[in-house]
């Protein structure tokens, strides 16, 4: 049986196992919380990470939609981006899978002598890891961009008050 | 965001787990990105607060005054004796839990401390710690704990990441008001000079010019007169808009947000529409220029004083009652505290409204009568000329502004409003709006750009209901009545719903309004071109 075949055959506890990894890394309380709330809207966060490691442990056996990926990826890692991680922990979710595959298959694989299949399939996730990265990184950018918009929605009409006034002055230079 | 971790703290980071201690022993993180900028010396100085200073709250030592532990349990005894719901507040909580997971900050970071009890509980804390016999004896046992400098910062923190939103208050079965809490703990943080300049600048602007960016007077008016341009521009009507006028039956108050800032000044043109449309007899002041009230998020003094110039200048220009505009926690203060701090308006007289003779018997106190229960008693009555299909491509969502919401019950009268102008109109789910509405994230003067993550985390629960109805039904405009909200909702819609817009109720009617001898329109009060008029 391959590596992707013995995946998906436990999906469920597998799925449950990473989900159970990222909750992880919120702190205990919330865990709790998290845990017991299924409606999407009181609880954000804690269905986000249910949904999100579900939908992408398949996506990852496909290995076929980039696209797809990225969209799935996206739902998390928007959360997380604004949450109090850095960097390296907020997008920590990814590899906490690779820890999984290796908790889980490592020793039976190396048994097999089928580490290779183990090695193939982390550079899926190493992948994922990239896609990750450019996520991350274009949620910050928007953030950094929202802060300037924001700052020019404020003062509006000032702006475009100060702006006559200058047009004016300009106007008045230019005849004397 | 977290500052960047050292390389060997990124080496562990795959094993990350987060703090195993309790949270009284979790020390609270005060590196950038947690805070608003501190207040600038000159504001305090200029209002007469203490310990005006530079300071740095990433720094070790705060510059606290020396006796500061002795200064806010004075404060915070001071306050107990003086306000009876306070030491309700504080003793009667049975930490039961029904708020843990009501607020917008806890349900996006995961931060226990924003659970409302834990946030609370800081105070509590300090309370059983100093004040009862039982927390001086056995300070383990009933969670209690001495004033340091620690908490004293782990205050600062949290109390600043409550938007007194209150929407913790409504699942308390004691109807503990959370946001008083907060109140008190940023009073007794004033004490000490510890506070924010997001909200000490308004307020010291709002105390000279009248309004939060400290705009005077023949400014305000050029602006105005920008919006009248506009307003030419695409109805051919010039409308004239009284200022500082005495004699008229109504003074219209409004946050100064819809004067300056995009997208307020649609929903500013649309009220300015309205009272042409219906012939109001009205005046705008240049010293009643602010609706808001930032010293509700300063201290109860300093509320009153802000609040004072609505009553000052209504009898002043000779008003018989006063019009308010949209705003969100302009509306707390004046249906919840203005009649007590400034009242009785006594020469003002109840509020009728001059067209429809509708009588505003809930206005009978304050005198003060919200512009969507004003608008919706006109279109109750027919009196309104409306094309609707000018909003045909909007297709709106109304978020209750928690304030409007939880602080007065106005729910209904938007939805009516909007509903009479707009086609398409869809409601995100019920847990999310009215008296259950998620918080924009930027109240109680939060609403500044330096704390844009945390904004953005506590805007997840109204930013996941916003996508959900722009996913299912193609919604593309957030409406709203407070001013804070249109300035808060542009990123968070941006960040979580992308290709939403924000907009106010009235820029709606604007929109829908047929006035009198207007021309032909082809855009919208945003110069976007209207339905069928695209080429």
């Amino acid at each position: 049986m391959s590596l992707v075949q013995k995946l998906s055959e436990r999906k469920e506890d597998l799925t449950q196992k990473w989900y159970d990894l990222v909750l992880s890394s919120y702190p205990k309380e919330t865990q709790e919380v998290w845990k017991s709330n299924k409606d999407q809207f009181t609880n954000p966060v804690g269905v986000t990470i249910k949904k999100v490691t579900s939908e992408l442990f398949d996506l990852i056996l496909e290995w076929k939609s980039a696209d797809d990926l990225a969209k799935s990826l996206d739902e998390l890692i928007k959360i997380r981006t604004v949450q109090d991680f850095a960097p390296s922990k907020a997008l920590s979710f990814v590899f906490l899978f690779k820890k999984l595959m290796r908790d889980e298959f490592m020793d039976e694989l190396k048994n097999e002598g089928k580490l290779d299949e183990l090695l193939a399939f982390e550079a899926r996730i190493d992948n994922l890891g990239l896609i990750a990265f450019d996520i991350y990184t274009k949620n910050r950018d928007l953030i950094a961009q929202m802060r300037i918009d924001e700052i020019k929605r404020s003062h509006h009409m000032l702006l475009r008050r100060v702006n006559k006034i200058e047009d004016v002055s300009a106007k008045g230079a230019g005849q004397v | 965001m977290a500052d960047l971790p050292k390389a060997d703290e990124l080496f562990k980071s795959i094993n990350y787990t987060p703090p195993s201690t309790g949270w009284m022993d979790t020390p609270v993180d005060t590196s950038p990105g947690n805070w608003c900028y501190p207040a600038k010396a000159e504001k305090l100085e200029y209002l007469g607060m203490p310990n005006p200073r530079e300071w740095n709250p990433a720094d070790v030592d705060w510059k606290l005054p020396e006796n500061w532990q002795e200064i806010v349990k004075e404060g915070f005894r001071e306050r107990l004796d003086k306000y009876r719901s306070l030491k309700v507040f504080m003793d009667i909580c049975v930490r039961c839990g029904a708020c843990a997971d009501k607020c917008h900050f806890f349900i996006g970071s995961g931060d226990p401390k924003n659970m409302p009890v834990l946030r609370a509980e800081l105070m509590r804390s300090i309370y059983r710690g100093e004040f009862t016999l039982a927390g001086k004896i056995l300070s383990t046992l009933t969670g209690s704990r001495v004033m340091t400098e620690d908490v004293l910062k782990e205050w600062f923190i949290y109390f600043y990441q409550c938007t007194e939103c209150r929407r913790c208050s409504l699942y308390c079965p004691y109807g503990i008001d959370t946001a008083e809490v907060t109140m008190m703990a940023r009073e007794l943080l004033h004490l000490c000079g510890v506070n924010i300049n997001w909200i000490l600048e308004p307020v010291s602007n709002c105390n000279r010019t009248g309004n939060h960016l400290g705009i005077q007077p023949h400014a305000f008016k050029d602006i105005v007169d920008f919006m009248v341009d506009d307003i030419e521009e695409i109805t051919g009507k010039r409308l004239n808009v009284p200022m500082n006028e005495k004699g008229h039956e109504v003074i219209f108050i409004t946050p100064s947000g819809d004067v300056f800032a995009d997208p307020g000044i649609y929903t500013f043109m649309g009220y300015l529409m309205l009272f042409d449309h219906i012939g109001l007899d009205y005046t705008l002041s240049t010293y009643a220029s602010e609706g808001g009230n930032f010293g509700l998020f300063t201290s109860a003094d300093m509320m009153k004083k802000l609040n004072a110039k609505m009553y000052a200048e209504a009898d002043r220009l000779g008003a018989k009652w006063i019009l308010g505009g949209e705003c969100g926690h302009m509306w707390r203060v004046i249906n919840q505290y203005m009649d007590t701090m400034n009242g009785p308006a006594n020469n003002l007289e109840v509020p009728v409204n001059p067209i429809t003779g509708t009588v505003f018997e809930n206005a009978r106190q304050t005198k003060m009568v919200h512009i969507t229960e004003f608008t919706a008693d006109l279109m109750k009555h027919n009196k309104l000329k409306l094309d609707p299909s000018r909003n045909d491509h909007i297709r709106a969502t109304f978020h209750d502004s928690c304030n409007p919401a939880r602080a007065m019950g106005l729910m209904d009268e938007p939805r009516y409003v909007i509903k009479n102008v707009v086609k398409n109109f869809f409601e995100m789910p019920e847990q999310t709006i009215r008296e259950q509405t998620f918080c924009c994230a930027g109240g109680s003067g939060l609403n500044t750009d330096e704390i844009m993550e945390i904004r953005m985390r506590g805007g997840l629960p109204r930013g996941n209901a916003l996508k959900a109805v722009q996913e299912q039904h193609d919604v593309n405009m957030l409406s709203c009545i407070c001013a804070i909200d249109r300035a808060t909702l542009p990123p968070l819609a941006n960040y979580w719903a992308p290709g939403v817009d924000v907009c106010g109720v009235h820029e709606l009617v604007g929109n829908a309004l047929i006035l009198d001898g207007e021309k032909e329109r082809e855009t919208d009060l945003r110069f976007n071109p209207l339905p069928g008029k695209e080429g």
